[in-house]
C-alpha cells in the first residue's frame, strides 16, 4: 500500500500543527475547523508523568479488601447460623420426645429462637455485601473505568487476526493448541502449508541443542551453506567452533586429540575466510588446563555461548522463511499495552474538545517506545516536520544534509538555487538525489 | 571509511543525546497506567461473587420465610396432647434446614473458588509492580502471560471454545481466564442463532433483578420475536395469546413495538408491508448482539476482544511508512544476517496492520554515522563493517546488505539527519 497525502498535517515553515475538524452542525451548513497546535506543553500533557514515584502504588489496598472476603466476609458466617438454627430444631425435638408437656411451650421458644437465627444469618449475609461493597469500590479506585471500545479498529478483520494466532502459536511451538485453533477457525487455507514442518524441524533442532547436542543443528546450517552465506551469516562456523570446544574442554583425557581430529575434518571448507579464528581455536588446545585466565576465555564451552548459537540459530531460521525473529504479535500486542495509556488519554482530550481525528493515516500523537521496538529508520523532514513517505520520498543535496521531497520543491520554488536550511551551502534542486532509508 | 566531501558545518548531534534522555522515560514502566487491559481480570469474578451473593440472599428469604411460617403454624397447633404432630412439623422444618444448609454450601465452594482465583490474579497483577522497565526480563515473561490471556478471551468470544481451553490449559493460566462465563455465553448465542429463545428466556430468568436495573428490553426483545415466529407460522389466535401474556406487561415501556406488533397480524410474511424488518431473519442476529451486549454489561467486562484494542494501539505504534512501501526497507530486511525483520513487515501482520495509522514521529530516529551508498540506499557505518567483516570482503570494500551490490568503500559518502 502506497500511503495516501499526509492529510493530517498543514506545515507551515518550523510550526507544526494537527488540523482536527468539528463535524458539521445539524444543519449541515457550517463546518468549523479547529486548528490545534502542537506545541511542547500540550504534548506533555498527552505523556504520562515519567519519575512518578510509585512506591506507594501496589496493589495492597485490593488486596486488603480480598483479605475481608476470604476472612469473615463470606457465606461460612451464614452457613455457622444456619447450622444453630439446625441445633435448635433437634434440640427441640428432643426437649418434646423427652418431656411431651412442654410441647407448646418449647413450640413457642422455637419459633422466637429460630426468628433470631434468621436475624444472625441476615446480619451475617450483611457482612458478605458490605464486604463485596468494599472490594468493589477498591477496584473502582485501582483501575479508572475507560471505554476501550474506542480504539478497536480491527473488529472487521477476524480472518487476519486468526492467521496472525494461528502462525504466533506455530511459531512458539503451541503445535497441539495450533491444530486445535486451525480446525476450529477453519485456516487450513490461510496458514503457509509448510509452516508447521519448518516450525517442528526448528523445535526439533533447538531441543538438541537444549540437550547439548549440535549434530542437527550443524546438519541444517550444512545445507543451506549458500544462503546462510550470502546473507553473511556465520552460524554453521559457530556451531563448529562450538563442537570444537565441547570435544576439548568435554572430552576428558581424550578431549585435545579428539578436538583436533574435529577441526582436521570439519574446519577445512571454513580455513579461508575464518583463518584467525581457526588458529585461535588451534592455540586454545595448549591453553586448556587454564583457560579460564587464557586469550581464549570467551570460548568456553558456557551458558552464554550455548545461548548466543540458540539465538542465532532462531534467528536465521526465521529470516530464511522471511519471517521476523521473534513473535509479530507478542510484540505488537506488548507495543499496544505500551501505547494504550497515551492513546486512551488522546482520545478523552480530543472527545474533551469535541474534536474528530480526521486522518485515517498517522496517529495525531507521538507514542514513545523503547529502542528494541523500533525496526526502520524514521526520517521527519527538519523543515516540514512531516514523515516521508513513498510519495514524499528523503533527498539529499550535495552538502549531505537531507530533506523531504515537498520541502525542497518549496525552498527551491521552480528549480532556482537554494540555500540548505542547515549549512550555508547553496545548492540546485537538480543535484539533490533520492535516498532510501 | 573515507567520507568525500564534508559540509563545512557539521549537524550537532542532537539525535543522540535527545534519544537517551527520551528512552530512559520510553522504557519505564508506570503499572498503574500499564494495567488498562487488566481490569476484567478482577472485575469480572466480582460480579460472579455478587451473583453468588444474590442467590444466597434469595436462598436465605425464600426458605426464612417457609421456615417461620411452618414454626408458627406448629406453634399454634401445638397441643401436650399430639406431641407427635409437632414433631413431625419439625421434622418438617429439620429437611428444609438442611436443604438451605446445602445450597449455602455449595454457593460457599463455588465463592471459595473465585476468591483464590481472585487471589491469584492480583497477586499476578502484583507481580507487575515488582518491576520498573519495560526492558526488564521478568517484563518479557509477564507480557507473554498477558497474550496468552488475551488470545483465550479472544477464543472464547469468538467461539473457538476447544482452543482456549487447550491455550490456558497448556500455559496454566486457568486462573486467569474466564473460560465458563464465556462458554455459557457462546452457548446462549448459539441457540439464539438455532433460532431457539429457550436457553437465552432462562438466563434473563436467572438474572431477572440485576435486567431489571439496568433497564434492559432483552426480555421483551425475545419475547417478541416468539410472537413474530407463531405470526409468521400464521397461528394468530396462539400469537395474541402469546402477546396477552409475555408482552401486554411492557406496554407503556413499549407503545410502538406493540402497536407495529398487532398490526402486522394482518400481514402475512409474503407480503410483509411495513414490517418487513420484523419478519427479517436478521432480527435473530440483532437478538444475538443484544444478548452478548447485555451479558457482558452485567459481567462488567468489555464488549470486544481486549486483544483487538492491543493489537490496535500496538500495530500503529510500530508503524511506519516504510512497513507498506513498495521500496525494501534499509533495516527491517531478512535478506542478510545484519538486518531483521520488522513485525509490521512480517507475513503474520502485514495485511492487518493496512487497517491502521502509522505512529507518529516528531523526530528522526536513525542509525549513527549514516553513510549513502552509490545507489542511494542508507546504512550505519557500523552495520556495513559488520557485513563486510562476516563476508570476508576484502580490505576498503562495502556490499549492500539488501541489494547485495558491491562496492569501494571510496565510494560512499556521509549524509546527516538530525
Amino acid at each position: 500500500m502506497v500511503p495516501g497525502p499526509p492529510a493530517l498535517h498543514t506545515t507551515f515553515f518550523h510550526f507544526h500543527y494537527i488540523t482536527f475538524c468539528i463535524p458539521p452542525a445539524a444543519d449541515g451548513t457550517c463546518i468549523t475547523t479547529y486548528t490545534y497546535t502542537d506545541t511542547d506543553t500540550d504534548a506533555a500533557t498527552l505523556r504520562e508523568p515519567v519519575d512518578d514515584d510509585t512506591s506507594g502504588c501496589t496493589m495492597d489496598a485490593v488486596e486488603k479488601e480480598l483479605d475481608r472476603l476470604t476472612g469473615r466476609a463470606n457465606l461460612a458466617g451464614s452457613i455457622r447460623d444456619i447450622d444453630g438454627c439446625l441445633e435448635l430444631l433437634v434440640a427441640a425435638k428432643a426437649a418434646i420426645e423427652s418431656d411431651p408437656t412442654m410441647t407448646a411451650a418449647t413450640m413457642a421458644a422455637l419459633e422466637t429462637q429460630l426468628k433470631a437465627g434468621f436475624d444472625r444469618t441476615n446480619d451475617s449475609l450483611k457482612e458478605v455485601y458490605t464486604g463485596l461493597n468494599k472490594y468493589g469500590k477498591a477496584l473502582d479506585k485501582k483501575f479508572k473505568l475507560v471505554n476501550m471500545s474506542d480504539y478497536d479498529v480491527l473488529s472487521t478483520h477476524q480472518p487476519l487476526i486468526n492467521r496472525a494466532i494461528a502462525m504466533h502459536l506455530l511459531r512458539e511451538g503451541n503445535f497441539s493448541i495450533a491444530e486445535t485453533f486451525i480446525a476450529e477457525a477453519d485456516l487450513a487455507a490461510a496458514v503457509p502449508p509448510t509452516l508447521e514442518a519448518d516450525f517442528r524441524d526448528m523445535y526439533r533442532i533447538k531441543e538438541a541443542l537444549r540437550l547439548r547436542d549440535l549434530g542437527p543443528a550443524i546438519a541444517w546450517a550444512a545445507s543451506r551453506r549458500e544462503q546462510l552465506e550470502a546473507r553473511g551469516s556465520n552460524l554453521e562456523f559457530e556451531l563448529h567452533r562450538l563442537q570444537y570446544v565441547v570435544y576439548l574442554f568435554g572430552g576428558g583425557e581424550d578431549g585435545p586429540r579428539k578436538a583436533l581430529e574435529y577441526s582436521r575434518r570439519e574446519f577445512l571448507p571454513f580455513q579461508q575466510k575464518y583463518l584467525a579464528e581457526i588458529s585461535q581455536l588451534a592455540g586454545a588446545l595448549l591453553w586448556r588446563e587454564k583457560m579460564t585466565a587464557s586469550p581464549y576465555a570467551d570460548l568456553l564451552n558456557s551458558e552464554t555461548a550455548w545461548a548466543a548459537v540458540a539465538d542465532s540459530f532462531t534467528s536465521e531460521f526465521c529470516s530464511l522463511l522471511n519471517l521476523a525473529a521473534e513473535s509479530p504479535l507478542y510484540i505488537a500486542a506488548t507495543a499496544g499495552a505500551i501505547a494504550l495509556p497515551t492513546l486512551l488519554k488522546m482520545t478523552s482530550i480530543m472527545k474533551e474538545k469535541k474534536t474528530e481525528w480526521t486522518s485515517q493515516n498517522e496517529l495525531p500523537v507521538e507514542i514513545p517506545l523503547p529502542d528494541k521496538y523500533k525496526f526502520h529508520s524514521i526520517f521527519v523532514c527538519p523543515v516540514s516536520k512531516e514523515q516521508t513517505t513513498d510519495s514524499n520520498p528523503p533527498m539529499m543535496i550535495p552538502c549531505g544534509h537531507v530533506l523531504a521531497k515537498d520541502s525542497l520543491q518549496k525552498l527551491s520554488r521552480s528549480g532556482n538555487r537554494f540555500k540548505c536550511p542547515y549549512c550555508p551551502a547553496d545548492s540546485m534542486p537538480k543535484d539533490a538525489r533520492e535516498i532510501y532509508l | 571509511m573515507c567520507t568525500p566531501s564534508q559540509p563545512t558545518t557539521s549537524p550537532p548531534d542532537r539525535v543522540s543525546f535527545s534519544g537517551k534522555m527520551a528512552q530512559k522515560s520510553a522504557s519505564s514502566l508506570n503499572p498503574e497506567t500499564h494495567l488498562l487491559l487488566d481490569q476484567p481480570l478482577l472485575r469480572l469474578p466480582h460480579e460472579v461473587l455478587r451473583k453468588i451473593f444474590k442467590t444466597s440472599q434469595k436462598y436465605v428469604e425464600q426458605d426464612s420465610k417457609k421456615l417461620s411460617e411452618l414454626a408458627k403454624d406448629a406453634t399454634r397447633s401445638a397441643t401436650p396432647a399430639s406431641p407427635d404432630a409437632s414433631i413431625a412439623s419439625i421434622n418438617t422444618m429439620i429437611t428444609r434446614m438442611q436443604g438451605l444448609k446445602r445450597k449455602m454450601e455449595n454457593l460457599h465452594d463455588e465463592e471459595k473458588l473465585v476468591h483464590s482465583q481472585s487471589r491469584k490474579r492480583t497477586t499476578h497483577l502484583n507481580d507487575l509492580y515488582g518491576l520498573s522497565s519495560l526492558l526488564d526480563d521478568g517484563y518479557g515473561k509477564w507480557s507473554k502471560v498477558r497474550l496468552d490471556r488475551l488470545l483465550v478471551d479472544y477464543m472464547l468470544r469468538n467461539g473457538y471454545s476447544e482452543s482456549a481451553k487447550k491455550l490456558a490449559h497448556e500455559k496454566e493460566i486457568d486462573e486467569l481466564v474466564d473460560i465458563d462465563v464465556f462458554l455459557q455465553c457462546w452457548s446462549i448465542e448459539e441457540s439464539l442463532r438455532r433460532k431457539s429463545t429457550t436457553e437465552c428466556l432462562a438466563w434473563c430468568q436467572e438474572n431477572k433483578n440485576a435486567l431489571k436495573k439496568i433497564k434492559s428490553t432483552l426480555e421483551f426483545e425475545l419475547r417478541l420475536q416468539q410472537y413474530i415466529e407463531l405470526v409468521r407460522e400464521r397461528k394468530l389466535s396462539e400469537a395474541v395469546a402469546y402477546a396477552r401474556k409475555y408482552l401486554s406487561g411492557n406496554f407503556d415501556s413499549h407503545k410502538n413495538d406493540f402497536h407495529r406488533a398487532s398490526c402486522m397480524l394482518a400481514f402475512p410474511p409474503e407480503r410483509p408491508g411495513p414490517y418487513k424488518d420484523l419478519y427479517a431473519e436478521s432480527r435473530w442476529d440483532h437478538l444475538v448482539k443484544t444478548f452478548v451486549t447485555t451479558h457482558h454489561n452485567l459481567y462488567n467486562i468489555p464488549q470486544g476482544p481486549l486483544l483487538h484494542v492491543a493489537l490496535s494501539a500496538g500495530l500503529s505504534a510500530l508503524k511506519t511508512p516504510s512497513c507498506h512501501s513498495t521500496l525494501p526497507s534499509s533495516r527491517s530486511n531478512t535478506a542478510s544476517s545484519v538486518t531483521s525483520l520488522c513485525p509490521i513487515c512480517s507475513t503474520e501482520l502485514n495485511d492487518l496492520a493496512i487497517h491502521v495509522p502509522y505512529g507518529h514521529h516528531t523526530t528522526s530516529w536513525v542509525e549513527h554515522d549514516l553513510v549513502v551508498l552509490p545507489n542511494g540506499r542508507v546504512y550505519g557505518t557500523r552495520r556495513l563493517e559488520d557485513l563486510a567483516t562476516k563476508l570476508g570482503l576484502g580490505p576498503g570494500r562495502v556490499k549492500d546488505p539488501i541489494t547485495a551490490e558491491e562496492w569501494d568503500s571510496e565510494e560512499i559518502r556521509k549524509v546527516f539527519i538530525s
